[in-house]
């Protein structure tokens, strides 16, 4: 991806992650006062599995920017960079497969 | 990786102290980096007891004043001594600036004189500035335009183009804005730093060249631009008032709009 690419998807995810991040705040305070089985059900339907989806993708997409970023800036050794690179690559991608088995045991019950 | 300590032999040691000869009362400390490379030793500060009643007010007057009056082995860059050439930029009591227009009453206490920070150090205040330079030829500073060296004729240019340029042409490149940013402290052989962009954006701006897209192409890279962070050390350093942060902006905003 172009310098300037990489810069807009920053830039974008980040102003797309404010209002989703006003609204986790608001549901985690609400599903708090709800007794457990009408969390699930919350969690469950299309709306809550599809919040959790698109907060988690976007999350990931910024944070792995935003560490690209910090790589960029601080590391110089080209192998020690591709080294990171993957292991934070893994990382998020198991934090997404993580999300996703959690849902389906949500949303099977 | 990023070194965040100084090697051993780039620790500072305390130097020799110059005691005022007259001395009414009336004397500031200046203490001063000092480095040679003639010997092997760690860099120094020494200290200059300097008598105000005797000096100019601005720091580059006490420094000449060591210079010439103290200690002549005392070296520093200096020319115009009036903000115009950018030749005595150094930092004073923690920031970078021009000594030539940095008064000593506005530095409370013992007045702290280092080179430009993060540069290659070729004596005492003299700093290397060639990878500087050398960025600034690779934007090429000057009017491209094909047209009017065929036609030699006058470029005209109106009103409102012109005054785009304003805040970018004043820039004197004494590299207190590039030295001042932690991005070109940790990358100054691919980040362009401060300095070198608002040249880039003056030349953006005008409305007179013709190769805005192959400037902005050049540009569009992981290093030269993106490591600007909007840390805006840069504007607050710079000794004409200038907004390189604001300039590093919209070369991101043009690159964006491409």
């Amino acid at each position: 991806m172009s310098a300037k690419n990489t810069w807009k998807l920053h830039r974008w995810s980040t102003i797309l992650l404010l209002p989703l991040v006003a609204y986790l705040f608001t549901k985690i305070i609400h599903l708090s006062t709800l007794p457990y089985q009408l969390i699930l059900s919350e969690l469950s339907n299309i709306w809550g599995v599809g919040f959790i989806l698109i907060f988690t993708v976007l999350g990931l997409v910024h944070m792995n920017t935003g560490v690209h970023e910090i790589l960029d800036d601080y590391v110089h050794s080209d192998v020690v960079k591709r080294i990171l690179n993957l292991i934070i690559s893994i990382f998020f991608l198991l934090i997404l497969i993580f999300v996703c088995l959690s849902l389906l045991l949500i949303f099977i019950g | 990786m990023v070194q965040f300590n100084l090697p051993d032999n780039s620790k500072l040691t305390d130097g020799d102290y110059y005691k005022s000869e007259k001395s009414n009362g009336n004397t500031k400390k200046f203490k001063i980096y000092r480095w040679s490379p003639d010997d092997e030793k760690n860099p120094r500060m020494d200290t200059y007891e300097v008598d105000l009643d005797d000096c100019g007010p601005m720091v580059l007057d006490a420094v000449m004043k060591i210079k010439s009056e103290i200690d002549t082995s005392l070296t520093f860059r200096r020319s115009c001594r009036e903000g115009i050439c950018g030749s005595c930029a150094m930092n004073i009591d923690g920031t970078n600036t021009l000594a030539c227009t940095k008064a000593i009453s506005d530095v409370k206490g013992d007045i702290k004189i280092y080179p430009l920070p993060h540069m290659p150090v070729i004596k005492d205040l003299v700093t290397n500035l060639k990878t500087l330079y050398k960025q600034l030829k690779s934007i090429k500073p000057w009017l491209m335009n094909k047209k009017q060296n065929a036609n030699d004729t006058e470029n005209i240019q109106s009103r409102n183009d012109r005054e785009k340029l304003d805040g970018l042409y004043e820039c004197i490149l004494c590299a207190c804005c590039s030295t001042s940013c932690p991005s070109y402290w940790w990358n100054s052989d691919k980040y362009l730093g401060p300095a070198v962009l608002l040249q880039s954006y003056r030349w953006l701006q005008d409305s007179r060249d013709e190769e805005r897209n192959e400037r902005l192409k050049e540009l569009d890279d992981t290093f030269k631009v993106y490591r600007c962070h909007t840390i805006m050390n840069c504007t607050q350093a710079c000794p004409k008032g200038l907004n390189p942060a604001k300039a590093i902006a919209g070369i991101k905003q043009m690159i964006a709009q491409q």
